[in-house]
């Protein structure tokens, strides 16, 4: 036996040795910490998504497993989510000792104190803190957890940004390429216009019709009684038109309408509104019932052939051949947007498109804090973010990026994460209103009227501009 | 005295839960209804603001649209459920090869929970997708899209309620023509009696507390339908099917109105009630009047 095989022998067995005792003394923290808080029984609510479901089906059995803290993970519909959340943590029951909050409830959230400050309870009770946790390894998108004081109300556990997805067989096609340059004269490529993206949209539609009826041009978030629709003109749609924060201008006494210095029912925000309409009517039938969660299926059933797909669901259509018909055919493109836009968010004064995600919070009525504590930080864990990125096409700690699993997906998934990475920036999240569902409460019936047509598009903008104002007085926000 | 005070004491458990889960939250809602109240307000504190909620309803116009459309809900919905379960009661007094299975059958829908009820629809009426839009486009040549259509939203809405609750009108409907005396049809009968004189003459008469039994269980379950619709058409397209029960939902848990949701929601059970007093005044009263 030569002695450099026996000394590679040696360093690998003592690098074994090394993980192995790592691996134990983790384990050991959690079993050790986890002690006083044993027979606990946790609750969480949240939204069933794809990596809510895989804190519900792989982490919590882990965390279980280790310190003897059962985990109960309810998941169910967003709607019914917030109904659950609020009224526990309204009527101080302390049912729930964690709650999904999404970026935009978090402000609601923090200006009602409904949440428990988690840089506080660590600073507190240092027997809590993992030695693999700390804040920093977070993305930026953990910024949108703190508070006034700069600490930290919830632990990020999805964010996403909302691309343009095409598929790449059909925009490659060199017969497709062909037609829509003797249609259009311009090349087929992902649209960077409005335009663009119209004139591709009707193109594969009508090629669609032609052809056997199951193509369409774009998905279309269009349902005309859910709030999704009017989250896919507020947040998706406006902002590449170059009107922001809804239309509202929260410096100047929430003004909404253009007449009192806001831009609801600005020309862009008509424009806006157009746009969406004529995406509606090239989209698969089932558009009107279709909320964020159906356009994804749209997607994946091959029934369009690009679309405004919230970044949750992107890896499972690009990758997961049980759900999806286009595996492997997904590329990833910035939005289409109006001139300047792209500009202006990278100077930081706007934004191209929707970055959303969620965190979970530990709501001041929860009667285990310090447990559920424990569990938001082994989650939050880096080793374990990898594979919940796989399943969940969501990236909350920096370090996940490097990891060999997480670039090898990046390429199915057209570079989707190099983008979250390198451009999420100019993405934006919902704006820091406490009062998102009420407002939103208030607008929707006049946008699924203008939706089906019962108001005419330029005279519903208007009337929601209006409505908003009137709803934002009564709130007592506005003057 | 003392079995009056032994009835008091096993009626108590049942008497104290109703007090805790029935009368403290509807002398709670009376209270909240007084009041400006909205968590998500710039005051999220409860403002004791006099009637001015109910003033709120009567000006409301997107709540008298809601209420027209419950009221066509319910007209349509308790009529329909009410011939069809008629039928499928004198159906099934017969015999016939089958029968206990498609009783059976036909009872499965009632112990569906509501929003599975609405999921299924949903999946079945979904345009270009669910299988009801393409057999009436096969079969009648028609457009069947209820993210687009009010009328077509409305209809399968009624119709998912007629599916779901038809059963329970029939069960009600078999219990009261199992306990009907043989004599006097037999009576009708040897008189030369045809089958629409023993029906309006006999039958009717004698099954109409539990008819009109029914027609209160069912009207007051139409009237504040949620979760099938809701999870059906989200109240869509535009408010054509934003029934009173879904626009109270969204008032209340989305909107966290709760000072004006509470008062539509006393205003609601008060027409409920004066409907079903209506009601029995009809149908019922005239009938023990006579007797008297």
């Amino acid at each position: 036996m030569s002695f450099a095989f026996k000394l590679g022998v040696s360093v690998i067995a003592l690098t074994a040795s090394a993980g192995i005792a790592l691996a134990q003394d983790a384990s050991a923290f959690w079993a050790e910490a986890a002690k006083p808080y044993e027979g606990v029984t946790l609750h969480g609510v949240t939204e069933s998504t794809p990596p809510s479901n895989y804190i519900k089906d792989v982490l919590a059995p882990q965390f279980e497993e280790l310190t003897g803290i059962r985990v109960d993970i309810e998941t169910t519909s967003w709607d019914q989510m917030y109904d659950k959340a609020i009224k526990d943590m309204e009527a101080g029951t302390g049912i729930y000792d964690m709650v999904y909050i999404e970026q935009d409830i978090v402000y609601a959230y923090l200006s009602r104190d409904f949440l428990t400050d988690t840089t506080q309870l660590l600073a507190d009770n240092a027997a809590l803190k993992s030695p693999s946790y700390d804040e920093s390894q977070f993305t930026t998108f953990a910024e949108s957890f703190r508070g006034e004081n700069g600490h930290l109300y919830g632990i990020p556990v999805e964010a996403f940004i909302k691309p343009y997805l095409y598929r790449t067989d059909l925009f490659n096609d060199p017969e497709h390429q062909a037609a829509y340059k003797e249609k259009t004269g311009k090349d087929l490529a992902p649209a960077t216009t409005h335009e663009d993206y119209l004139a591709i949209a009707q193109y594969f539609t009508e090629w669609g019709q032609a052809n056997g009826g199951e193509l369409w041009g774009t998905t279309s978030q269009s349902h005309t009684g859910h709030p999704a629709s009017w989250y896919e003109y507020v947040e998706t749609v406006l902002p590449t038109f170059g009107v922001y924060n809804w239309g509202i201008d929260a410096e100047n006494n929430f003004a909404a309408t253009v007449g009192s210095g806001g831009r609801m029912n600005s020309p862009e925000a008509k424009e806006a509104m157009r746009y969406v309409l004529q995406l509606r009517d090239l989209a698969p039938p089932e558009s009107v019932q279709s909320t964020w969660t159906e356009t994804a299926t749209t997607m994946a059933a091959g029934r369009a052939a690009q679309g405004m797909i919230y970044g949750e669901n992107a890896a499972w259509i690009a990758s997961d051949e049980n759900q999806s018909r286009v595996v492997g055919n997904i590329g990833v493109a910035l939005p289409p947007m109006s001139e300047g836009v792209l500009e202006q968010a990278q100077a930081g004064e706007g934004y191209v498109g929707y970055y959303d995600g969620g965190a979970f919070g530990i709501p001041i009525t929860s009667k285990n804090k310090e447990a559920a504590m424990l569990f938001l930080e082994f989650i939050a864990q880096d080793e374990l973010q990898a594979d919940w990125a796989v399943a969940g096409s969501r990236i909350t700690n920096n370090a996940t990026y490097e990891d060999p699993k997480v670039q090898e997906l990046d390429g199915k998934l057209g570079g989707y994460f190099t983008m979250l990475k390198d451009q999420g920036a100019i993405f934006g999240g919902a704006p820091a209103y406490p009062f998102h569902a009420q407002l939103r409460e208030a607008l929707a019936p006049i946008y699924y009227q203008i939706l089906t047509g019962q108001i005419e598009a330029d005279a519903g903008v208007d009337q929601m501009a209006q409505k908003a104002e009137e709803e934002l007085t009564a709130l007592g926000y506005r003057q | 005295m003392h079995s009056n005070r032994l009835g008091w004491l096993l009626l108590a458990p049942t008497m104290i839960i109703l007090f805790f889960f029935g009368v403290v939250p509807f002398f709670y809602v009376i209270w909240v209804s007084f009041h400006q109240w909205n968590p998500f307000a710039a005051n999220p504190n409860m403002v004791f603001n006099w009637a001015s909620n109910y003033r709120q309803v009567v000006f409301d116009a997107q709540l008298m649209a809601s209420l027209g459309v419950t009221f066509a809900f319910v007209f349509f919905a308790v009529v329909s459920e009410l011939i069809l379960g008629y039928l499928l009661a004198q159906a099934f007094m017969k015999d016939f090869p089958g029968k206990a299975f498609f009783r059976t059958i036909h009872t499965l829908p009632l112990i569906m929970a509501p929003i599975i009820v609405g999921s299924i629809w949903k999946l079945m009426t979904t345009p270009s997708i669910g299988i009801i839009p393409s057999l009436v486009q096969s079969w009648f040549g028609l457009d069947l899209n209820i993210g687009q259509s009010a009328l077509a939203a409305f209809t399968v809405t009624v119709v998912m309620d007629i599916w779901h609750w038809t059963p329970l009108v029939t069960l009600s409907l078999i219990a009261a023509l199992v306990s009907l005396p043989p004599d006097p049809f037999e009576q009708a009968q040897i008189d030369g009696a045809n089958k629409r004189q023993i029906f309006w003459h006999i039958t009717l008469p004698m099954i109409a507390p539990a008819v009109v039994a029914t027609v209160f269980i069912r009207l007051m379950d139409a009237l504040r339908t949620v979760d099938e619709v809701l999870m059906l058409t989200g109240g869509g397209p535009g408010s054509a099917t934003r029934y009173i029960g879904v626009h109270i939902f969204k008032e209340v848990f989305p909107r966290t109105n709760y000072g004006y949701g509470s008062a539509i929601s006393v205003v609601v059970l008060y027409m409920t009630i004066v409907i079903c007093w209506l009601l029995y005044v009809g149908l019922i009263a005239p009938r023990n009047t006579k007797k008297g």
